[in-house]
């Protein structure tokens, strides 16, 4: 296995990805440390300092991606009767069924469906 | 020639008469036995071909509670709130609604609730108690129309921070489902901090698309104390 996706994230360079875009008309709209941006930082606060804001069309995005699809972390503790009765129960299970339902393509269709 | 034929087939099949029957499941089980293989290991680089930022989870400003209630008689009403789980990633987030049931499908009778971590989905909760909500009333069609559509963006406005400075005064949100009437609301944290109720109202009636000829209120929680059952004014209206 290659290096974790954060170390990766380390060595290779990339932009930082844009919820918002902010206009600047003058330069008392800067924020007053340097490690804030305008309008608020993705990654990080500062002290008393930047909100972590996200747009509803970058949330819908987020939707869609690889992590957004796994169970969440505690499955187990979650009442089987606020489950979706689609949702696929664990990996060991998926292997044993069935190999020609897919249920990982099953889902993805219907995230498509939902997308405005 | 016969000969090879003969070995070439039985390669393929294990023998006998049923030949093309034979031939053909097991032409059907090879491929499927490697699209197994397959299946297994392209979910580790299928992962690499998503650009890095998709595989680091984005942190919110807060944790943020699921709760679910349920209407047991055997309970009183605060033990029929139950924690489900709580969240800090946008990623989080979504793994647990895509695998959870829409509100629409709840039993009548239920409500789901979404709070910052350490408020409780009561008005008794010391972050409540001098708070009201914004309260959306929709009729049965509704349930299927829009219900469902108005929770996902009342989270996400939450989650993402779309109440802006004012987002520090909102303590989270509620989905009843109801035989007559569900309703949504999102709870504030003082009802007396007129500025700050009026601007998550509006940002929550531009979020939800909901059109200026329909009117949402906002009851302080004291209110609706004092008077269980009956009809509770609105402070503000929007």
């Amino acid at each position: 296995m290659s290096a974790s996706p954060i170390a990766r994230q380390a060595t290779q360079s990339q932009s930082i990805p844009a919820s918002k875009s902010i206009v600047i008309q003058d330069a008392n709209q800067m924020p007053a440390d340097y490690s804030s941006t305008p309008g608020g930082t993705l990654y990080s606060t500062t002290p008393g300092g930047t909100r972590i804001v996200y747009e509803r069309a970058f949330l819908m995005n987020l939707r869609n991606s690889p992590i957004s699809q796994t169970p969440p972390k505690n499955l187990p503790s979650i009442p089987t009767n606020l489950l979706k009765s689609t949702a696929p129960v664990s990996i060991s299970s998926i292997k044993t069924a069935n190999p020609l339902i897919k249920d990982v393509i099953d889902d993805a269709s219907e995230q498509f469906e939902m997308d405005m | 020639m016969h000969k090879q034929q003969q070995r070439n087939r039985g390669r393929v099949v294990t023998t006998t008469d049923a030949q093309g029957c034979q031939r053909g499941s097991d032409r059907f089980r090879a491929p499927s036995a490697i699209s197994e293989v397959e299946k297994m290991e392209p979910e580790a680089s299928n992962l690499e071909e998503f650009p890095p930022e998709l595989l680091i989870k984005h942190p919110l400003q807060h944790t943020w509670t699921l709760w679910y209630y349920e209407p047991e008689h055997s309970k009183v009403w605060q033990d029929r709130q139950r924690e489900v789980t709580s969240f800090d990633t946008a990623e989080d987030f979504w793994s647990l609604y895509n695998h959870m049931k829409q509100a629409s499908e709840l039993r009548i009778g239920n409500d789901y609730s979404m709070f910052k971590q350490g408020i409780q989905p009561m008005w008794e909760d010391d972050a409540n108690k001098h708070g009201g909500r914004w309260l959306i009333n929709l009729d049965r069609k509704q349930r299927l129309t829009e219900l469902d559509r108005f929770w996902l963006e009342t989270l996400l406005c939450m989650i993402g921070e779309g109440f802006n400075a004012y987002s520090d005064d909102v303590c989270g949100a509620v989905v009843n489902i109801r035989m007559k009437q569900d309703k949504i609301a999102v709870w504030t944290a003082n009802a007396s901090n007129q500025s700050s109720v009026m601007e998550i109202g509006r940002k929550l009636k531009e979020r939800l698309r909901i059109p200026p000829s329909i009117i949402i209120g906002y009851q302080a929680h004291k209110d609706n104390k004092n008077k269980p059952g009956s009809v509770i004014k609105n402070i503000y209206t929007i």
